[in-house]
């Protein structure tokens, strides 16, 4: 089999594993010349654009944009080979998706048959009409159909961004205390009432004033934990101990670690209902 | 009768006690009335009526007027037992101003019963032999009577309170207990939570391809970084027999390991410095604790950034028993829902259980970037609990 000419692009945010991938292509795959090394998803896009390489190796995990969401920007001009270091799910959905990828620290032998289905790839590529010519093998692998490599990258991507922890509710609230801005976690919040042009944030470590209020916070914090049992007032769930029944459809709420109580409006009452 | 009180229980509840419980005048009257139970109440009528068919023989006028007259002392004696019961005051103890009231109550009450009688005038009861001779019937009788009523009564009421108080430290105790129990909980899950993965597979193989890259290229730096690996392992893999804590020192070493590491993958992108005051570096101190705080560092700080950044760690005695530890990075910073940082809140609750509730652990956002995070433990002698670290 003759080994074609190709160019490629290495995208790795750590220098060393860059260098190493090179010295072994360079020894495995000689007629093959890597034109550029991006240290982020958005240098590997830049760079793609400005060389047009037959070949990419992609770092799934890299600052900013990651491997896969360049990968999508790219598109199917070139051949992708992601690299990884134990990402099962990628790995999985590599296989699936019949993506060629390299598990780091990777074998030699691993890299020699990837650079294999790589130059077969580009022969059918460079020659579709090369009829007669006899292969010795099967491909070992089909070319995907480009639904299904779109596909894979996008349900790849979503749960990247979610394992990235972009959480649709507040997970932080900062306020200044003193010189500094506190970043107080939403867990550790006791509960927040609204006092004039502020909102009062009381958590385990004190008391704040921030300038966020009540009718805004109550839309970004979890309601699953966080409820309005007042106008003025938003309580964590996880730090309520007990709520106590008054006359007169009143309650108030205990929290644990403080001595003061709550009230419940009278329309917010129906959340304490006796399950 | 309920027009009664009305002239007699003004002056009572607005004694020299000011700070009692002033509630409102209808929750006061409410509350007295409350007094005046079912029970009392019967007691005392029958009690009147007994004394009533008793008396009647040695009595010339009708038997209704007997009755009348014992119905109204014991009444009145009733009346005066509660009232006294309400007074706030400390001159004397409560059960003795109610039975002094009592006792007072006895002959006075009489004596109002008779000038009714003889339509207020002194003279003429004092001056009617069987009227006086009346009066000394009733009124020792229901000074005797309403004594020992009074003092029963007082004794159940005592008892009462004794009981309900026995209940009351019994819930408190049980509380207590609960409050333990969770503690023992929390220090248990603490505990496990540190026996189990603390090294990430992805940091562990991306290292170990940096070493095969230093190897296969015949670096001299490959032996300096698996001596930082090792270090590294050796500290934050589960080690299951372990006395006592170790030292800071230890920690700080372990540190060191983790950011030559992170330094040897990405050179361009992180820069570090660790200056821990070496007087604090002899504490025992809560092992992965600064650890934590730098692996944030870089796993939520640096790492996201396509610039990098700088991370300070530092330390330094606070007070004579106390430190202060703190880790400053220069990276992407927290945004309001970004991810909370892996493994805080786990952090807190084993300064919590080590070293009590005045251990902080502090996040604030650090000019002109990044995210600075401080652990403050007031006294490293912890409070004195033994269930901060489990066999």
């Amino acid at each position: 089999m003759t080994v074609p000419a190709a160019t490629a692009l290495i995208a790795d945010d750590e220098p060393l594993l860059r260098e190493h991938l090179q010295a072994h292509l360079a020894r495995l795959w000689p007629q093959c010349q890597v034109v550029a090394q991006a240290r982020n998803g958005r240098e590997a896009v830049q760079l793609y654009e400005q060389h047009h390489p037959d070949v990419v190796f992609l770092d799934v995990h890299m600052p900013g944009m990651n491997g896969v969401e360049a990968a999508r920007q790219i598109g199917r001009d070139a051949l992708l080979v992601f690299v990884t270091a134990y990402d099962s799910y990628a790995v999985q959905a590599f296989e699936e998706g019949a993506i060629d990828y390299l598990v780091k620290p990777f074998e030699a032998e691993r890299l020699a048959d990837t650079v294999q289905r790589l130059a077969l790839r580009l022969d059918e590529r460079q020659a579709p009409a090369a009829a007669g010519t006899v292969r010795a093998d099967p491909p070992m692998t089909e070319v995907p159909a480009p639904a299904t490599l779109d596909e894979v990258l996008a349900r790849l991507a979503a749960q990247m961004q979610r394992q990235a922890g972009s959480r649709p509710w507040l997970q932080w609230i900062k306020a200044s205390v003193g010189q500094a801005v506190r970043l107080i976690p939403a867990d550790e919040v006791t509960y927040l009432r609204s006092d004039e042009k502020y909102t009062l944030v009381v958590w385990s470590g004190g008391e704040a004033l921030i300038r966020k209020p009540i009718r805004e916070l109550v839309d970004e914090l979890d309601p699953e934990q966080f409820v309005q049992i007042h106008r003025s007032v938003i309580v964590n769930l996880r730090h309520v101990t007990q709520v106590t029944r008054g006359a007169n459809e009143t309650a108030d709420v205990h929290l644990r670690g403080r001595t003061e109580t709550l009230p419940v409006s009278r329309s917010y009452l129906h959340l304490f209902r006796q399950m | 009768m309920p027009a009664a009180p009305a002239t007699d229980v003004r002056p009572a509840p607005a004694g020299p006690d000011g700070n009692g419980p002033a509630g409102p005048p209808a929750g006061r009257w409410a509350r007295l009335l409350r007094e005046f139970t079912h029970g009392k109440v019967g007691f005392t009528l029958g009690f009147s009526i007994t004394v009533a068919v008793v008396l009647n023989p040695i009595f010339a006028p009708p038997f209704t007027v007997v009755l009348g007259r014992s119905i109204t002392v014991g009444l009145v004696l009733l009346l005066a037992y509660v009232l006294a019961g309400q007074w706030h005051q400390r001159w004397v103890p409560r059960w003795l101003a109610q039975a002094l009231a009592v006792a007072l109550a006895a002959p006075l009450a009489t004596l109002g019963v008779y000038l009714v009688s003889t339509g207020g005038d002194f003279i003429a009861f004092v001056q009617h032999p069987a009227r006086v001779a009346g009066f000394v019937w009733i009124s020792g009788s229901a000074l005797a009577l309403g004594l020992v009523l009074a003092l029963g009564a007082l004794v159940r009421d005592r008892e009462a309170a004794v009981r309900e108080r026995e209940a009351q430290a019994r819930s408190l105790q049980l509380q207590f207990q609960l409050e333990r129990a969770e503690l023992e909980r929390q220090a248990v899950d603490a505990r496990l939570a540190l026996l189990t993965a603390q090294i990430e597979p992805h940091f562990l193989f991306n290292t170990l391809a940096n070493v095969q890259a230093l190897v296969e290229t015949g670096s001299p730096r490959a032996a300096e970084v698996l001596r930082s690996l090792v270090a590294y392992l050796r500290a934050a893999l589960p080690r299951l027999h372990e006395g006592g804590l170790p030292t800071l020192a230890n920690e700080v070493r372990l540190v060191q390991a983790y950011l030559e590491l992170m330094h040897l993958r990405m050179p361009d992108r992180l820069q570090f410095r660790v200056d821990v005051a070496s007087e604090i570096l002899g504490l025992r101190f809560a092992p992965m604790a600064l650890l934590t705080l730098v692996e944030n560092a870089v796993r939520h700080g640096v790492d996201p950034s396509e610039t990098g950044g700088h991370i300070d760690v530092g330390g330094r005695a606070e007070g004579t028993h106390g430190l202060r530890l703190w880790v400053a990075d220069t990276g992407v910073g927290l945004s309001g829902h970004g991810e909370q940082g892996t493994g805080l809140a786990n952090l807190r609750e084993r300064l919590l259980t080590l070293y009590g509730p005045h251990a902080r652990l502090e996040l604030s956002e650090h000019t002109p970037r990044g995210v600075r995070a401080e652990i403050i433990v007031p006294d490293v002698r912890g409070p004195a609990a033994p269930v901060a670290e489990p066999r």
